[in-house]
C-alpha cells in the first residue's frame, strides 16, 4: 500500500479552482517530484497535505489513515515533515536550536520538570545535542552551529530547514521548492543531501520549479497545470509529453 | 579631512567605561550563551551586588524601593516569557497580579491562612484564572490579543469593585499580616529586601532552566513562525497557554509579595495603568533576555521615585524619558548596551569633530 494516497482533491479560492480533482499516490522509499508552471496548485496542494488548509472534497490518507481534517501539528506528529517555500528558519535560535526544536516530538519533560531541571532533563538534552550535532555535521553546518539561525545564508538556510524537518525523524518529507534561489553548486549540494534522505529510507514528494534538479533526483514526476493533473510517470516519459512542454511554454515569458 | 591614527587621551575617558560595562552587560550576539547552562563571571557580580548593596547603603528608602523594583521584576519576569518569548502581548497581566494581592489578602484576613500557604495559594488561583481565560482568548492574535487582555483587565476591577463582602470593594483590604515562614516575620525593609529579591533569585533560575528546554525552544518557534512550528509538530495552542499560565503564575507571587509588603490590597493598584508600566518593563528591559525585565524594573522604579518629587510634571518628564529610552535603545536597555554605547559615543565624537570641521 502506498504510504501517501491523496484522493480526487479539490480545492476553490473565490470560484477558481486552484485544485480539480488531483489523486496520486507516492511509494513508499521514492522520490516524488511535483512540478507546473506558476499558479499550477501545487503549493496548494502541500498545503492540504501538511494540514495547513483544507480540501473543499477529496480525501488524504498517509499510511492508511485519513488525514484530510487533521491539524497540522497532527499531521507532523504522524511523521510528515515539511520545508517551506520561504524558508522559515527560527532566526530568534541558534542553528542547533533549530535542529533540537525539530525533536521536540521525540523530547519529553514538562513545564515544572524543565523548570527544576531534573538530573534526567540534563541527559536527554545532552543526546539531543549530540544527536543535533551529528545531523548538523552531515549537512555540513556544524562548524556554525552556535550562530544565530537568521545569520546563514540562504541556502544553508534551507539545508538547516530540511534538517530541521529531518530530526523528526518522519517518514514523509515535502520539500516546497528547495532550490529556488540557490546558486547551481547549492543546488547541486542539495540534491546530494536529498538523495542521502532516500537512502536513509524517507520518502520525500519534492515540489520544484528548477526543472533539471527534479528530473535528476526523481523516481516519478507529477506535473500540474491549472490545477489539473496533466502527466505523471518516469521523469524520462514526462520529459517527452507534448501536454508538458505547451504547458511550460505558455506559461513562462522567459 | 584629517583622520589621526594615534591614541588619544580622550581615548582613555571612553574605554574605561567600556571595559566597566563590558564587565557587566550581557553581550547581545552570543545568543547561546543567553541559553546555556553555565554561568558567567559577570552573572556572580550581579548576585555579589544584590546580595551586598542592601548592607553597604542601608537607607531604609532605598530598601523600599529596592523590594518594589524585586516585585514588579517578578512580574516582568514572568511576562517576559509571554512577550518576550512566545511573542504574544499581554495587558492584562495587572490582573492577574491583583489576583494573586486578592488571594492572599483574603485567605489570610478572612480565613487567617499562613501567609506561606497564602503565597503559594496566589500563584495557582493567578494560574488557574490565566488557563479559563487563555483557552478561550489565545486564539487571537496580535492587537485583537491585546484588546482581550485589556478588557479581561477591567473586568477583574469591575468584580473587585463589586463585590464588597469579599474584596472589600474600593476601599480594599487592610491588615494583611507579614509575610512569615515558620515563625520567622519579614517586618522590616531589610528583611523584605531579601524576601523578595530571593523568591526572584529562584524564579529567575526557573526560567533560564524553562528558556533551554524543549518548551523555551517550542515557545520561541512559535513567535518566530508559528507555521515552522506546527511543521514540527509543536501544539501551538497548547504552548501558548502553557506559558501564559506559567507567567501568570510568577504574577501570582508577585502579588501575594506585595499584599504582605504593602499590608493592603486595593483595586487602585491594579488599574491599567500599572498594566502598560509592566509591558514597557519589559520593552525598555529588552526582550528575549531574562535581565533585561529586571535590569527594567529597577530602572522605572527609581524613575517613578524621582519624578514623583516634580507632582503635576511628573508625567510629560516621564514620557519624554521614555520616548528618549526608546529611541537610543530600541532593543532595550538589557541587550546590546555596550554596541549602542559605542555608537553613541562615537556618533557624539563625530559629531563634534564634524562641527569643528565645519568652523
Amino acid at each position: 500500500m502506498s504510504l501517501l494516497i491523496v484522493d480526487e482533491i479539490t480545492k476553490e479560492y473565490d470560484g477558481v479552482r486552484a485544485l480539480d480533482r488531483i489523486s496520486l499516490e507516492v511509494e513508499k522509499g521514492t522520490i516524488k517530484g511535483l512540478m507546473g508552471p506558476n499558479g499550477a496548485g501545487k503549493s496548494t496542494l502541500f498545503h492540504l497535505i501538511s494540514g495547513m488548509e483544507k480540501p473543499d472534497s477529496g480525501k488524504i490518507y498517509f499510511k492508511g489513515k485519513e488525514i484530510t481534517s487533521l491539524e497540522p501539528n497532527e499531521i507532523s506528529a504522524l511523521g510528515v515533515g515539511r520545508t517551506f517555500q520561504t524558508v522559515q528558519t527560527l532566526g530568534n535560535m541558534t542553528v542547533v536550536e533549530n535542529i533540537m526544536t525539530g525533536m521536540h516530538l521525540r523530547l519529553k519533560g514538562g513545564l515544572i520538570s524543565s523548570g527544576l531541571w531534573l538530573p534526567w532533563i540534563e541527559r536527554m538534552e545532552k543526546e539531543a545535542l549530540k544527536e543535533a550535532k551529528e545531523i548538523l555535521d552531515r549537512l555540513g553546518l556544524l562548524g556554525r552551529w552556535k550562530s544565530p539561525a537568521s545569520q546563514l545564508p540562504l541556502g544553508k538556510q534551507k539545508l538547516l530547514e530540511i534538517g530541521r524537518a529531518f530530526a523528526m525523524k518522519p517518514e514523509l518529507i515535502l520539500l516546497d521548492e528547495p532550490a529556488s534561489g540557490l546558486t547551481p553548486t547549492e543546488v547541486e549540494q542539495l540534491s546530494e543531501r536529498i538523495c542521502q534522505l532516500k537512502k536513509d529510507g524517507i520518502t520525500l514528494v519534492v515540489v520544484e520549479h528548477h526543472m533539471g534538479m527534479v528530473m535528476e533526483i526523481a523516481d516519478e514526476v507529477v506535473v500540474l497545470d491549472h490545477g489539473k493533473l496533466i502527466a505523471e510517470g518516469p521523469p524520462d516519459v514526462v520529459r517527452g509529453d507534448s501536454k508538458v512542454v505547451e504547458a511550460y511554454m505558455k506559461g513562462s515569458p522567459r | 579631512m584629517q583622520t589621526k591614527k594615534e591614541f588619544r587621551k580622550r581615548d582613555f575617558f571612553y574605554l574605561l567605561p567600556l571595559w566597566l560595562l563590558s564587565l557587566i552587560v550581557p553581550d547581545a550576539d552570543d545568543l547561546y550563551s543567553y541559553r546555556s547552562k553555565e554561568f558567567k563571571r559577570r552573572e556572580l557580580y550581579y548576585l555579589g551586588a544584590v546580595l551586598l548593596l542592601p548592607l553597604i547603603w542601608s537607607d531604609p528608602h532605598f530598601h523600599h524601593l529596592m523590594v518594589l523594583a524585586g516585585i514588579y521584576a517578578i512580574l516582568a519576569l514572568g511576562l517576559s516569557l509571554f512577550l518576550g518569548y512566545a511573542g504574544q502581548i499581554s495587558l492584562g497581566h495587572a490582573a492577574f497580579f491583583g489576583i494573586g494581592a486578592y488571594t492572599t489578602a483574603i485567605l489570610t484576613t478572612h480565613y487567617a491562612f499562613p501567609t506561606f500557604l497564602a503565597f503559594w495559594a496566589s500563584a495557582t488561583t493567578a494560574a488557574t484564572a490565566a488557563f479559563l481565560i487563555g483557552k478561550p482568548i489565545l486564539k487571537l492574535k496580535g492587537y485583537f490579543l491585546a484588546l482581550a487582555t485589556l478588557g479581561f483587565a477591567e473586568i477583574f476591577l469591575v468584580i473587585v469593585r463589586e463585590t464588597q463582602t469579599l474584596t472589600g470593594g474600593v476601599i480594599g483590604i487592610f491588615g494583611i499580616p507579614w509575610f512569615s515562614i515558620a515563625g520567622f516575620s519579614f517586618d522590616t525593609y531589610l528583611k523584605q529586601y531579601y524576601l523578595t529579591w530571593g523568591v526572584l533569585l529562584g524564579l529567575f533560575l526557573f526560567s533560564k532552566n524553562l528558556v533551554r528546554s524543549k518548551l523555551g525552544r517550542a515557545s520561541l518557534a512559535v513567535a518566530a513562525s508559528e507555521d515552522a512550528a506546527k511543521s514540527v509538530g509543536i501544539d501551538v495552542a497548547q504552548i501558548k497557554i502553557k506559558v501564559f499560565v506559567m507567567s501568570a503564575a510568577f504574577a501570582g507571587f508577585a502579588g501575594s509579595l506585595f499584599a504582605c509588603i504593602m499590608s493592603t490590597a486595593n483595586p487602585e493598584a491594579f488599574s491599567l495603568g500599572f498594566s502598560t508600566l509592566i509591558v514597557m518593563m519589559v520593552i525598555l528591559g529588552g526582550m528575549g533576555n531574562l535581565y533585561g525585565p529586571i535590569f527594567g524594573s529597577i530602572l522605572l522604579t527609581y524613575l517613578m521615585d524621582i519624578l514623583g518629587r516634580y507632582q503635576e510634571w511628573s508625567l510629560p518628564i516621564y514620557g519624554v524619558i521614555l520616548i528618549l529610552l526608546l529611541i537610543f535603545f530600541p532593543d532595550g536597555i538589557g541587550t546590546r548596551v555596550g554596541i549602542r554605547l559605542i555608537y553613541l559615543i562615537g556618533y557624539w565624537a563625530k559629531k563634534k569633530k564634524r562641527d569643528e570641521g565645519k568652523l
